[in-house]
């Protein structure tokens, strides 16, 4: 049986000469599913924010924010997400580029530490963080003598932080080093580059789009931190916080305007840092040039 | 008493791989050249990255201008690869695939007129309308031009070449060659081809290395590697495709090459050989016959006027080298 169209007849039907015709309307079929599939994932995905937007007004944005002192959990969120953030690229982005380079003894265990938190629940995490930096601890007295206390400090609130979010830096940090070819890094150095040289002309440029996001990814993490930042710094009040106090005393409509805010100020970063990881891999891989 | 001034390029190595270790010991004074021809995966390329210094030795020590590029001496700490002065052009192709095709040729010139130096060099590589173009908007020969050009615009001693024209068209390989040549010679370079290309390796280096399974077999004159080849080994790597017993010493054969066999009978020439043809099938310009000897060793050869299959015929193979069984 024939599952082709006559020679004749290609212009006008478009078939290919010996591509069955069967293949052709499974391979329709799968497209059109797999687009169905993604414009589900999409709108469930999306529908949080939208309702977001839905059930909020201008009269309870203004009841909520308006107060003196209400935006006082912003500031002291975004204050401790980037004193945490800057920890993660201080200590984490070595970290990332000794495992990737397969430069660090155990690193297998090494890697298991990192991922720990990631699958330890927060609220545990907060709970051993009392322990480790509380002031019954053994960290917690040794930085009890340089006047730091582990529990409901601005401090507090920055290692409850780090702890939540620096294992998806790292982690995204050390997949973005291991992407760049330590053969090209190599040259750069026979080419006259000092080591740290080389890391900034070649590695640090070529591994930029995966550190940004993964640095995207851990400060959104960092600003939404909340089960180990309840445990462990109750006070100052961060966003999350405010926005858990703020649905236990007045509901729903009361809590959403702070909602509102922490998406407004985690947000942003993310978006930039994804928009010019694209733009920027696209110019790497040729598809624009300058 | 004067001191005995050090070569230029001093190896002596092993290198622990997983398929199979690798060694070598030889010296090259500046101006020297010298082409590494072998099979794939015979260890040519880590030869070239152990005498960079990239990989660890499992014994023995690289030495450029007297100064360790690599293996453990004691007090004697290694050259940082920054001062090594040795440029590499690696198989695959490794650009800098963020920056330009005019960046990378530029990446190394350490001099007052860098832009000048660069500008002439792709000009010379044929890549100036490709100046502002990234690597992965380009072709495999054009990669690799920028690599050879990265390399001869950095200030080296030492030249390591893997295979660096493989993908560049037939046509402008002879005029690349000769500006790498010419590169190294402007300044005293020594410089290290490897290929499994046998024509490319006589084309770069009048010195000839054969290496196999990671040991250098034979080191010679071009041709003379190629006429006189020690080992059975050698001569099927250089192209001996057939080896019939000799008559006089039966535990030596004759390796026939291809290209070095005439025929008719010319006993002035060579040795006289009888056999059946079993095929015939053109070969460039020229044909090539499978052959069956009497003894029944088969071999092939490249004639002008071909032999029908299936006739008897007499060749005379030009004074074959004898080598063991």
């Amino acid at each position: 049986m024939r599952t082709t169209a006559p020679a004749g007849n290609l212009a006008s039907t478009g078939v290919v000469p010996g591509f069955p015709v069967a293949g052709r309307v499974a391979a329709r079929t799968s497209t059109c599913l797999a687009l169905a599939a993604a414009l589900v994932i999409w709108l469930a995905l999306l529908g949080p924010f939208a309702v977001l937007i839905q059930h909020l007004s201008f009269h309870s944005i203004r009841a909520a924010l308006g107060p003196p002192g209400a935006l006082d959990p912003l500031w002291v969120s975004l204050g401790a997400s980037a004193i945490a953030l800057g920890a993660m690229m201080a200590f984490g982005t070595p970290l990332a580029y000794l495992l990737a380079r397969g430069r660090l003894p155990l690193a297998r265990l090494v890697e298991l530490g990192i991922m720990l938190p990631l699958m330890m629940p927060p609220l545990v995490i907060g709970l051993l963080l009392i322990f480790l930096i509380g002031p019954e601890g053994t960290l917690g007295n040794l930085l009890a003598d340089i006047h730091l206390t582990g529990v409901n400090t601005f401090f507090a609130l920055v290692v409850a932080e780090f702890y939540e979010a620096a294992p998806f830096y790292v982690l995204g940090a050390y997949a973005a080093f291991a992407s760049v070819d330590p053969r090209i890094e190599q040259d750069a150095t026979l080419l006259g580059d000092r080591p740290l040289q080389a890391f900034r002309r070649i590695t640090l440029p070529l591994a930029a789009p995966g550190l940004a996001t993964g640095l995207a990814t851990a400060w959104a993490r960092a600003m939404g931190a909340f089960g180990a930042v309840i445990i462990v710094a109750y006070y100052p009040r961060g966003l999350p916080n405010q926005i858990f106090i703020a649905f236990q005393e007045f509901g729903l409509q009361g809590a959403l305007p702070f909602a509102l805010l922490l998406v407004v100020a985690a947000l942003p970063l993310p978006v930039l840092a994804y928009l010019w990881s694209a733009r920027n891999r696209a110019r790497v891989a040729g598809i624009e040039t300058e | 008493m004067t001191a005995v001034s050090p070569r230029l390029l001093e190896v002596d190595l092993e290198v622990e791989r997983r398929q199979v270790n690798v060694a070598a010991c030889f010296a090259l004074e500046a101006g020297d050249r010298l082409a590494i021809f072998g099979t794939s995966g015979a260890g040519k390329t880590t030869i070239l990255e152990s005498i960079a210094g990239l990989t660890r030795l499992k014994r023995g020590a690289i030495r450029v201008d007297g100064q360790l590029v690599a293996g453990k001496v004691k007090g004697e700490p290694a050259l940082q690869p920054r001062h090594r002065q040795v440029a590499l052009v690696r198989q695959p192709t490794t650009l800098f695939p963020h920056l330009t095709v005019e960046q990378n040729v530029g990446y190394g010139v350490r001099h007052s007129s860098p832009r000048e130096k660069v500008a002439e060099l792709l000009e010379r590589l044929g890549l100036t309308v490709l100046a502002r173009a990234r690597g992965a908007a380009l072709s495999g020969g054009q990669r690799q031009r920028v690599a050879l050009g990265r390399a001869l615009a950095s200030s080296f001693r030492v030249l390591l070449l893997d295979e660096p024209l493989s993908a560049v068209d037939v046509a402008a390989r002879a005029s690349l060659r000769q500006l790498t040549i010419e590169a190294s010679a402007d300044r005293g370079a020594a410089g290290i081809l490897v290929t499994h290309d046998l024509t490319e390796a006589q084309a770069y280096s009048d010195r000839l290395g054969i290496f196999d399974s990671g040991q250098l077999l034979q080191m010679g004159g071009s041709l003379e590697v190629v006429l006189s080849p020690a080992s059975r080994r050698v001569a099927e790597l250089v192209g001996y495709g057939g080896f019939v017993r000799s008559e006089l010493r039966t535990d030596r054969f004759y390796a026939i090459h291809p290209d070095r066999v005439l025929p008719g009978a010319l006993f002035d020439r060579g040795v006289v050989l009888k056999g059946s043809v079993l095929s015939t099938r053109p070969y460039g310009a020229r044909y090539e016959c499978t052959v069956a000897e009497r003894s029944g060793e088969q071999f092939t050869v490249h004639l002008d006027s071909p032999f029908v299959a299936g006739v008897e015929c007499t060749i005379t193979a030009i004074e074959p080298p004898l080598v063991e069984g």
